[in-house]
């Protein structure tokens, strides 16, 4: 009986201490890092993410790790689909014990692993901009994507402010976030009273997208509000407006700043009277200089992946890459704790500090979205030079 | 609808819908000798076209455009012929048995799997072989009218190859009656893999001519495989008519769709106009009704 008591006593203070205790640990034992990304299947930037992720993590254990220790990395190829990613979740979260993750990236997916990491109180950065992602959903998750209302706001504002649009149509492909960008433009429009002639959809890939623009160009809008998400779809775009020589003004969302793809398919004429939202940290006026932290991953990319770096899109890459770093400075910055509170607590509070090739990260009131308008600038798409970085509008 | 919103409609549909007339085509060649549906169609075109990126030269003069196109179409003519082996090997009848289901989709896996190996899966984009035509002062894409001839090509090439050269003959023999076919001598496995073979011409030709109009990377081949099959299921299988027809149908019908619905609804009236055409001809427009013991 007396041993009993003494077990059930031992277990009991083990219990509780392994409750209170922060998620320390041994200094020799690593800090797993999971990544869900897209790596196959239909995302077309799953490949970036992970040499991203891939880099950011050997530049930390080279440098000494996280706290003095090393990060340890497992990656979940959720293949764009959110059953494939809850069973990546539940591996990651269950069998590998992961400390923190980073990633997914689309939407469906995030909201379908979130429930599995929160309730394991893992700390993680995604890159999904589904306006449902909210700190009530993922407490110890936060987002660097600019949310859909962002972007939507500053589409409209961009137009109004450089193409004097009164009367706009929107054009947007059918994923979860522009759905919602959508509708939040809407509501923008009726806010600022702009008028609405037309919208329109595309499916992914859609190669010829002139019935759609055919069918816009009758309501003849002052400007197009595009939401495209890939490089690919923004040539598609703009190769389709250029058939019809139709040279309507388009203020598009970060997606339309993926220029690359659209400049080898059609050259600089394209992006006449385009402008788009990029990441400010890979911006700049030609009086400031060009962002050195931008230049720097760029090379590291390509001395990492040099067959390959050419076709990732540096902007996106680097949403990935800071994510491990603000992870590391979060966990540094609570002396060593890796639990998800702790780890969220610091970055609702220290964000703003961040240093890294994207800067102005912030969180707002009810929201876990880092990249508010402050991180974000117009550019002008066609000035993309060899690390990917554009000239801003309006210098 | 003004006459040149009408005629990009028109002309676009129809250069869409001849995309999907020959992977019809190429269907058609090897379900009636064989009963097998390749599922592989689609990406076999999509590989056409990743070889055309990578091959044509910047600025091809009219000999290297030929010598390209030539060395993808013998390329795609070999590959497919081999996957007809493989897909053949392990049956003893291809109507009775039914692993083709899968060897045919793991090819369309494995090739496609090879092409994001190798380029990721961002779009490959083929420069046009011609300049583009102005019609109605609207820019259309030259690549469609090589494809409406393309179809029309093949449409005229295979009827002539079944009505005018003994593999022909044998092959429309197999497709009337495999078993009597056999009986009578025909080498009916060869003859099931000169339908492989051909069926790679028709997808390498289509891939190299359609490469600046067609979306070409990883993931998009199962999209054409699809819209190609469901044109020859209203056209009615088996039928290179069919295919044709029912190809045009669904290009027309999924540009017309974009324009007037939305391009969220181009697959919706597309799988419409499909269930429309089965409640009526079950075979498809110019299918033929299947007889059955009872």
């Amino acid at each position: 009986m007396k041993l009993t008591r003494r077990i059930l006593a031992s277990l009991l203070v083990g219990g509780v201490m392994t409750s209170v205790m922060p998620a320390f640990a041994d200094d020799g034992e690593p800090i797993k890092l999971g990544a869900f990304v897209p790596v196959t299947g239909a995302g077309a930037l799953g490949e970036a993410s992970l040499v991203a992720v891939e880099l950011a993590v050997k530049q930390i254990n080279e440098a000494g790790g996280i706290a003095g220790r090393q990060v340890q990395l497992t990656v979940a190829d959720y293949q764009t689909d959110p059953t494939i990613g809850v069973g990546e979740a539940n591996r990651l979260v269950h069998q590998v014990g992961i400390d923190m993750a980073v990633g997914p990236t689309y939407s469906q997916v995030t909201l379908a692993v979130l429930p599995l990491l929160s309730a394991g109180q893992i700390p993680s950065i995604n890159v999904s901009g589904s306006s449902t992602f909210t700190p009530a959903v993922g407490p110890y998750s936060f987002s660097m994507l600019p949310n859909a209302e962002t972007q939507a706001r500053a589409m409209v504002e961009n137009a109004i402010a450089e193409f004097d649009a009164k009367k706009v149509a929107i054009f947007s492909d059918n994923g979860a976030q522009a759905k919602t960008a959508v509708a939040e433009i809407q509501k923008v429009l009726e806010e600022k009273n702009i008028a609405l002639t037309g919208i329109q959809e595309y499916n992914y890939n859609s190669q010829d997208l002139t019935p759609q623009l055919l069918a816009l160009r009758s309501g003849e809008p002052d400007a197009i509000l595009l939401f495209t998400s890939t490089g690919d779809d923004t040539a598609n775009v703009l190769l389709s407006r250029a058939q019809l020589n139709w040279d309507v003004n388009i203020s598009g969302s970060y997606g339309v700043s993926l220029a690359t793809q659209a400049l080898a398919a059609g050259g600089a004429d394209l992006f006449n009277n385009v402008i788009a939202l990029n990441y400010a940290g890979f911006t700049y006026c030609k009086a400031d200089g060009k962002p050195q932290r931008a230049i720097d991953l760029v090379e590291a990319v390509r001395a990492y992946k040099p067959d390959s770096a050419a076709r990732y899109p540096m902007n996106f890459l680097a949403l990935f890459y800071d994510s491990v770093f603000i992870l590391k400075t979060a966990v540094e910055g609570n002396g060593g704790d890796t639990s998800g509170p702790a780890v969220a607590k610091w970055i609702e509070e220290n964000i703003q500090s961040f240093d890294g090739v994207n800067s102005g990260l912030a969180v707002g009131a009810g929201s876990h979205f880092l990249i508010g308008l402050d991180a974000l600038a117009i550019v002008k798409p066609a000035t993309i030079d060899e690390y990917g970085i554009q000239e801003r509008a309006g210098c | 609808m003004s006459i040149d919103e009408l005629a990009l409609i028109l002309v676009r549909g129809l250069g869409q819908g001849a995309i999907y007339a020959l992977i019809g085509m190429s269907f058609n060649i090897v379900v009636n000798s064989s009963g097998i549906l390749n599922f592989a169609n689609g990406t076999l075109m999509i590989l056409a076209g990743v070889l055309a990126f990578l091959f044509l030269p910047a600025t091809p003069g009219f000999v290297g455009w030929a010598l390209v196109a030539l060395a993808i179409v013998a390329f795609l003519f070999v590959f497919v012929l081999l996957q007809g082996v493989l897909t053949l090997f392990p049956l003893k009848s291809s109507v009775e048995q039914h692993s083709w289901l899968i060897t045919t989709m793991a090819v369309s896996v494995i090739v496609s799997a090879c092409i994001h190996l190798y380029g990721g899966s961002l779009a490959f984009r083929v420069p046009p072989l011609l300049p583009p035509v102005s019609v109605f002062g609207l820019s259309t894409p030259s690549a469609y009218f090589l494809l409406i001839g393309l179809a029309a090509f093949w449409f005229v090439m295979i009827g002539w190859f079944h009505k005018n050269t003994r593999a022909g003959l044998a092959m429309s023999a197999v497709a009337q009656d495999l078993d009597a076919g056999k009986a009578a001598g025909i080498p009916v496995r060869r003859i099931q893999l000169y339908a492989f073979g051909i069926s790679g011409l028709v997808l390498g030709t289509t891939g190299f001519v359609g490469a600046p109009v067609i979306n070409i990377s990883a993931e998009t081949g199962i999209g054409y495989l699809l819209s190609g099959f469901t044109a020859l299921v209203i056209g009615g299988l088996g039928s290179n008519l069919g295919a044709v027809v029912g190809g045009s149908l669904v290009g027309v019908l999924s540009m017309f769709a974009a324009y007037r619905f939305g391009g969220i609804y181009q697959d919706t009236v597309t799988m419409g106009l499909l269930i429309a055409v089965l409640m009526f001809r079950p075979e498809g427009i110019f299918g033929l009704a299947a007889s059955r013991k009872v």
